[in-house]
């Protein structure tokens, strides 16, 4: 009796652990990224590249500046970003547009415009395959194609994208099938955690975010919930990109000035 | 700082100089010899029909892609493809973006020339119903950096990835037998094109008064040369297109020795092409074998068995995966901090082999 009391028990364990963990399509858990592969300095021509490649989202950046002039209606007491999105088949669209703009203002929020007035700095994005969660990749391989090239930032930006699926839960980095049957999602981007030199014990200044873009509707409190969960992931991803940029400071030297 | 001002790149005079001076004893800036080519590396992308070609510094992607639709009036019967050619802003800081200009309408013609009037790509095995339907092929070639010799870097992209390509299988279905219904991959294994032969461009450079020739020209040659000559030849011995387009005249009897060595050197490309074209024929079978073990990213169309006892493997566990080196690891919550550098979880045991594919991430 008392055997198939434990029994019963162990098999009420699994079950309750099994309706915890929900699955996802690939195996991961609701709170998993995919492996992101992120390699500095690919292209040899341009001043500064990177290629950050989530699971089967690829994207490589590059980074050419600062070129002189600034663009007709730009601000020329500042230095001036512009990026150019170039999609993986087919014409620029209004898509490509959007992303530009987004990609701009968010690294414009990055860079420290005033050290270099009267300058231009471009930023080609080229996507080389799309499996969900672009936007954010993008952004984290311009930053780091912007760290390649010595562009003077403030703070890394960190972007990460969440879903919400129709069962009430939240997905972190979702594929292109799940971004494409999920009733909501959102790219967040926010600067990464500092390392400052301010004695221990001093005020940890609060994560803003730089950019949130929604699809789709959810309720404010699921919007809550989505962001709680990124800023958890983005602080973990940003300590990966702070190791993975710091390998290479010093080796290449040729690039600079 | 002021190099990074400039925005185009121009010589010295010093530099052409040296280089004209150089080759007169036969030596190369970057070491080779006259007639070496650079290092040919192709990898291909994780779906059908994506290569990225790397020639020394010169990096070109292609993506094929296809789509059904009705045929020329005048071949009714035939598939078609279509070479579209973007020099991307981030190869060459004087490339601008928007429409192309000269030079990447050219190297979009001597692509599609050598593909098209030599019939390489069979086009009436395109054709699904006469008259009504065909599939049109559409290559897209990405220049992202340009260290010279596009035109050969860019032509092997495109064989490389009309050889990986596969076409959705079509079939007659529905009530009356009359509808077509084009099978997702998963359901019907996708068909690959029937290529005939490899035509493969080989591009030489002539430099200085004495007609000195080089294959497979740098950036820093191409600003110096007089005069280049593009010979598009396949191993049958065929010369499907040659292009030399202006610039300084040259004798009869060089053109004869270029065609000579190109004929060897389109033997060593096309054998390499193929090599490559097999392991990624081999990996993509391998994916396709379901796996017992429950391993992220293995193979899509697994059911995924979540048990409590495997959980803890999961980090160990062999991914296999196609070019990129794709790893897992189980970043449950984030005060995990369990990852090496680049997020790769080094195989424990190995029961597999591991496509050799860690020269992606450099």
């Amino acid at each position: 009796m008392f055997i198939l009391f434990k029994l019963v028990i162990y098999e009420n364990a699994i079950l309750l652990l099994k309706s915890m963990e929900v699955d996802r399509l690939d195996g991961r858990t609701a709170n998993q990224r995919r492996p992101v592969v992120c390699t500095r300095g690919v292209l040899h021509r341009a001043h500064g590249s990177a290629s950050w490649a989530q699971g089967e989202t690829k994207v490589i950046a590059a980074v050419y500046g600062p070129k002189a002039g600034t663009k007709k209606n730009e601000n020329p007491e500042k230095a001036c970003i512009e990026v150019i999105w170039k999609p993986k088949t087919g014409q620029s669209g209004k898509q490509e547009r959007e992303f530009e703009m987004v990609l701009k203002k968010t690294l414009q929020s990055i860079c420290l415009l005033n050290v270099h007035p009267n300058t231009t700095t471009s930023i080609i994005v080229q996507v080389v395959n799309d499996d969900g969660a672009l936007l954010p990749c993008a952004i984290n391989a311009a930053c780091s194609a912007l760290v390649d090239a010595g562009i003077p930032l403030k703070h890394l930006a960190v972007a990460i994208c969440c879903c919400m699926a129709e069962s009430g839960h939240v997905f972190l980095d979702p594929s292109k099938l799940e971004e494409q049957t999920t009733k909501a999602f959102v790219y967040l981007v926010f600067p990464s955690s500092t390392m400052s030199v301010l004695p221990q014990g001093s005020e940890v200044k609060e994560h803003g975010i730089i950019t949130s873009v929604t699809h789709g509707v959810m309720a404010v409190d699921d919007y809550f919930s989505c962001v709680k969960m990124g800023r958890a992931a983005a602080a973990e991803l940003s300590d990966y990109v702070r190791n993975s940029l710091k390998l290479k400071a010093g080796n290449d030297l040729s690039k600079a000035g | 700082m002021e190099q990074r001002l400039a925005n185009s790149f121009t010589m010295t005079v010093n530099e052409k100089q040296f280089i004209q001076t150089a080759l007169v004893s036969d030596i190369r800036v970057d070491g080779r010899r006259p007639f070496d080519y650079r290092n040919l590396t192709i990898r291909f992308g994780s779906e059908d029909g994506s290569s990225e070609v790397q020639l020394g510094q010169t990096q070109v992607i292609a993506f094929v892609t296809g789509q059904l639709v009705p045929p020329y009036r005048d071949r009714p019967n035939e598939g078609s493809f279509a070479i579209f050619t973007e020099f991307s802003p981030m190869a060459d800081p004087s490339f601008e973006p928007g429409r192309p200009g000269d030079l990447a309408i050219e190297l979009g013609r001597i692509v599609d020339r050598g593909l098209r009037e030599s019939r390489a790509v069979d086009t009436e095995s395109l054709c699904v119903v006469a008259g009504k339907l065909v599939w049109s092929i559409r290559i897209d070639l990405h220049i992202i950096d340009n260290g010279g010799n596009l035109v050969d870097a860019a032509n092997i992209a495109a064989l490389a990835a009309l050889s990986t390509f596969r076409r959705p299988e079509c079939t007659f279905g529905g009530e009356d037998g009359q509808e077509l219904i084009v099978h997702p991959p998963d359901v019907m294994e996708p068909l690959p094109l029937i290529i005939h032969h490899f035509p493969v461009a080989v591009t030489f450079g002539f430099i200085g008064k004495e007609n000195i020739v080089v294959i497979d020209p740098t950036y820093h040659e191409e600003a110096v040369m007089g005069g280049s000559l593009t010979a598009t030849l396949n191993t049958n011995g065929d010369v499907c297109a040659i292009q030399k387009a202006g610039g300084d005249g040259v004798l009869q009897s060089v053109i004869m020795q270029c065609l000579r060595i190109a004929s060897v050197k389109a033997g060593d490309i096309t054998s390499k092409i193929k090599i490559a074209v097999e392991s990624y024929n081999t990996q993509r079978s391998l994916k396709k074998i379901k796996r017992h073990n429950p391993s992220y990213a293995a193979s899509k169309e697994e059911s995924r068995q979540v048990n409590p006892e495997t959980k803890s493997t999961r980090q160990s566990c062999d991914i296999n995966s196609s070019a990129s080196t794709h790893v897992a690891t189980n970043i449950g919550s984030p005060e995990e901090q369990s990852e090496t550098l680049k997020d790769e979880v080094k195989p424990k045991h190995k029961k597999r082999k591991k496509p050799t594919s860690n020269a992606n991430s450099s």
